[in-house]
């Protein structure tokens, strides 16, 4: 290898702490095939490899250091990108982003109009990868945070539909009249009015060519920038159909006899209202497309703008992104709280509906934490700040959301992908019409009477030329895929921005994909199923002994167990104070570890515990035994309760179903998916459960690190797997299954593991996650189907294919107003799912929140005490 | 400016074989409609400018990608 052929790199490395770490790297490096020399330093934590790029890349260095142990450290950045019009533009942007050395990973959103860039710092920067994206026609700034972001998308998308306005205004108008002056000859009562000087080509000309030069010009300055730069996109397709359109016309009008089909072949009226339909489409994209982030919008309105803080026992108001944490704020009723925190003192009900979906306000008492951007219903409280800016719950949500809107789909890639490659292949199949219609199509097929679809129009003394060179410009036109570019991802930000006003939020639209793919559901069962903590479920009283009842043997072991510490105990403490029982002080407490405690309560001795602990103390319990093995074979823990030397009773302990568990099961089955429990207890305890909750399969006696195993068995069976668990317990069993749904989380989102975190701790909104995912992937197979279904009519219809049958072509206007139509459908056909509702609890969900709606006074049974 | 430098040669050099590539099928266009009487002369002058034109929008992109990824991996990159 020469020495020209090599290069140089200098890579910022991570986990490097002494110099056997410096080796360990540049053995990795070293190892690679075309790598010449390494050099690695722990003072910089900087590698310099000398290599050959022909036969190793920047991929292959991260993946040696990874496996190596340590990580080329990489950064992300967001860049606004605007221009973007089709999937083909993603492809560009994504092309020249990805050419740059030092960037790994690059996902562009046509829809936000956003690229996100994992790069390697040091390597590559901002600025080089702006220039790329200009570089190929685009324009791209550097993202700030969500709110300023969200402001100047706000205001691009604005500016662009005022752009595409005026150009509509003209080219529409100028349109009409070049369609009225074209046909006048048809007009009949109407043609007193029109003057006959609008008739003349050459007038129609004159007022064709500004059209052209003005609305028409982003297509031509666009495409050729693209072209310099060895890109295509769709407004080559444009600027090469109304180019050659109005260049024949030219010719026609000024050279009759030329022999390109004289003035009966002028295409002005052709130029003009296809470049007054494209732009038209552009307008109502632009219209469409930023509906499809209203969610993120909703979300970030949230943010209240100002907040009552007591600063030396004055109140204050300042705004909200000036509270610092651990400010104290006053809440009044009907006002929005500022940011995160903890109440202090006071009482309140709060609509917590915009960020957990819960339609019905949570109380709040001393030391319940709030969120900000909740809004505060009844009374007056006060709070300690304890996250601000960007750690709160609500600017964590946002930017998930957003995260996973700019994230694409494994579908997406395909679809940018087939996209991408379509505009050449277009422009290819415009060369074969062409040929075919030149040496074969006009001689054998052509019709003098042949006319256009939906148009009076003969095409009468048009040449071979005229003709052919007709539907190459048509096949151009027609064949745009800008609905195809447009289908999932507009799909995607809208089904994302659902799912997180009801308090699911997915991590990127790969979980969407695969959460529409699911045929298998496996829970924890502690924590996700069951509340988690015991309680008692029965108390078994032996009537031989002289014991007033249930409620005093309860009573009496709860009195002995007050002051324990085992799970078990504090069960029965909570079991007897849920009654409203008054207990005891014991005397003579005295714990036997693994058998339970004894304890002297009122003058009795009371033992509480096992068999075990009743044989040590000659109590004779066989008579309890059957009711204990009874109760035992239901999955519950029994303590026997032995009071004065005699068998007192039994008291069974068991984790508790949670409210929903059942009817969420239930739900699942009637959606066609097989559910599985996976726990750590004992078979007979984990069966008498999944009877309970009527789940299908149960993976008992399984420990904690060989969860993710299970997961991994079950997907070798061929099933597509989700885990419904603990974000921070389970993370290896959620980051094995397919989709990692984690539960509970509370609005601490950024913590969790997971691809898709549930706000709330209820586990019926795995169905909600199931049912949106499901309805977006509908929905971006409709638009798939669509916009593939338009292209696959259109081509064929555009080229001429059943022009021998009918003697009609359709017109480049024509095939301009099938094309804007086939994107404004696919978006129109995305904002049917804001009318999207899960279908459990749709009755007590709203789709956005109402604060003013008198809702139902809260029920004890659903009011949650964080 | 290195950037430039670096465009400008990407830029000749595709044109070096994309340009042949469009006149190449355009003079095969020309070829094939020669047929002696077969089309008018503006007919065949048409096709030559529209199959050339189409081809050079075919050919440049794909000839200067290529080019330019060649150059590229040629190229130091730091």
């Amino acid at each position: 290898m020469g020495k020209k052929d090599e290069a140089q790199l200098s890579l910022p490395i991570v986990g490097m702490s002494c110099a056997s770490c410096v080796s360990h790297v540049e053995k990795a490096l070293q190892e690679l095939p075309g790598v010449s020399n390494t050099v690695v330093n722990l003072a910089t934590n900087k590698a310099s490899v000398v290599y050959d790029p022909q036969q190793v890349r920047l991929v292959d260095f991260q993946r040696a250091v990874d496996n190596a142990g340590y990580a080329v450290a990489s950064s992300e950045l967001t860049l606004d990108v605007r221009g973007m019009t089709c999937a083909s533009c993603v492809a560009h942007v994504e092309g020249a982003l990805k050419e740059l050395p030092g960037v790994l990973d690059v996902a562009v959103n046509l829809g936000l109009g956003t690229g996100h860039v994992r790069y390697v710092p040091g390597v590559v920067n901002a600025n080089q990868m702006k220039r790329a994206v200009r570089e190929v026609g685009y324009e791209a700034n550097e993202r700030n945070d969500a709110a300023d972001s969200l402001d100047r998308e706000r205001q691009a998308r604005e500016e662009e539909i005022k752009r595409q306005g005026r150009n509509l205004l003209i080219a529409g108008t100028i349109g009409i009249i070049v369609m009225i002056g074209t046909f006048y000859d048809m007009l009949g009562p109407f043609k007193s009015i029109v003057p006959v000087w609008l008739s003349y080509k050459w007038v129609i000309g004159l007022l064709t060519t500004p059209l052209i030069f003005g609305p028409g010009r982003q297509f031509f300055v666009n495409s050729w920038r693209g072209l310099k730069h060895g890109v295509t996109d769709m407004n080559l397709l444009y600027a090469t159909g109304i180019g050659a359109a109005y260049g024949i016309a030219v010719i026609n009008t000024l050279f009759p006899n030329a022999g390109f089909g004289g003035e009966g072949a002028t295409f002005f009226e052709s130029a003009a209202l296809l470049t007054a339909f494209i732009v038209l489409g552009r307008w109502l994209e632009a219209l469409t497309r930023g509906r499809t982030s209203e969610a993120i919008r909703k979300l970030m309105k949230l943010q209240p703008k100002i907040a009552h803080v007591i600063r030396d026992g004055n109140e204050t108001e300042i705004p909200a992104d000036e509270v610092e944490v651990g400010d104290l704020i006053l809440v009044r009723p009907g006002e929005s709280i500022p940011v995160d925190g903890s109440v202090k003192d006071g009482y309140s009900a709060v609509d917590e509906s915009m960020l957990t979906g819960e339609s019905l306000p949570v109380e709040k008492r001393i030391g319940d934490a709030v969120i900000g951007g909740t809004f505060n219903k009844t009374g007056a409280f006060r709070f300690e700040a304890t996250k601000v800016g960007k750690d709160t719950a609500l600017a964590q949500i946002v930017k998930l959301v957003e995260d996973a809107q700019a994230s694409k789909a494994p579908i997406q890639k395909l679809a940018d992908w087939v996209a991408g490659h379509f505009i050449l292949g277009v422009h290819l199949l415009a060369i074969l019409v062409f040929v075919f219609w030149f040496f074969i199509g006009y001689a054998a097929f052509f019709d003098p009477n042949s006319s256009f679809i939906l148009s009076p129009y003969a095409l009468g003394e048009i040449g071979v030329f005229g003709f052919s060179l007709l539907l190459s410009v048509t096949v151009l036109v027609i064949s745009c895929p800008c609905a195809v570019g447009l289908a999932t991802p507009s799909a995607m930000m809208a089904g994302t921005g659902k799912a997180a006003e009801y308090g699911v939020l997915f991590k990127g639209a790969e979980a969407i994909e695969n959460a529409s793919k699911l045929n298998s559901i496996v829970f924890d069962k502690t924590g996700t199923l069951t509340k988690g903590e015991p309680s008692v479920t029965d108390v078994f009283v032996n009537t031989q002994a002289r014991i007033g009842g249930s409620d005093e043997l309860l009573r009496l072991a709860a009195s002995a167990e007050k002051y324990s510490e085992h799970p078990l105990g504090e069960a029965i403490v909570r079991g007897a104070e849920t009654q409203a029982l008054t207990l005891n002080e014991a005397t003579a407490f005295n714990s036997n570890p693994g058998h339970g405690i004894e304890a002297r309560v009122e003058n009795h001795n009371v033992l509480v515990g096992n068999r075990k602990l009743m044989a040590e103390h000659g109590v004779d319990f066989y008579s309890l035994i059957p009711h204990a093995e009874r109760l035992e074979g239901e999955g519950k823990t029994v303590m026997f309760v032995a009071v004065d030397g005699q068998p007192g009773g039994l008291i069974a302990v068991a984790d508790t179903l949670k409210e929903f568990s059942a009817e969420a099961i239930q739900r699942l089955h009637k959606l066609g998916l097989e559910t599985v429990m996976i726990t750590g207890d004992n078979r007979r305890t984990a069966e008498a459960i999944a009877r309970q909750v009527g789940i299908d399969h149960v993976l008992a006696e399984v420990l904690p690190q060989d969860k993710a195993e299970e997961v991994k068995k079950l997907q070798a069976r061929g099933k597509r797997v989700a885990m419904v668990g603990d974000g921070v317990n389970d993370a290896p069993a959620l980051a094995q299954a397919d989709v990692g749904i984690a539960i509970g989380s509370g609005t601490d989102v950024a913590k969790e593991t997971g691809d898709v975190i549930l706000i709330k701790d209820d586990v019926r909104d795995v169905i909600v996650t199931l049912e949106i995912a499901r309805a977006t992937m509908r929905k971006v197979k409709q638009n798939l189907f669509w916009a593939f279904v338009y292209n696959t009519l259109g081509i064929p219809l555009g080229a001429g294919l059943f022009y021998p049958f009918f003697s009609l072509v359709v017109s480049p206007e024509l095939a301009g107003a099938f094309m804007a139509i086939s994107s404004v459908s696919v978006t129109l056909n995305t904002l049917l799912l804001k009318r999207f509702r899960p279908s459990l609890r749709h009755n007590e969900r709203q789709l956005t929140p109402n604060r003013d709606s008198g809702k139902s006074p809260l029920s004890p049974a659903v009011v949650s005490s964080k | 400016m290195e950037q430039e430098k670096f465009d400008q040669k990407v830029a000749r050099r595709s044109a070096l074989i994309y340009l042949p590539i469009s006149l190449g099928a355009a003079l095969l266009f020309l070829l094939a409609a020669s047929v002696p009487g077969a089309y008018p002369l503006v007919a065949k002058v048409g096709g030559v400018v529209w199959v050339g034109l189409l081809s050079l929008i075919v050919s440049m992109p794909l000839v200067t990608a290529r080019v330019k990824k060649q150059l590229r991996a040629k190229t130091s990159i730091t």
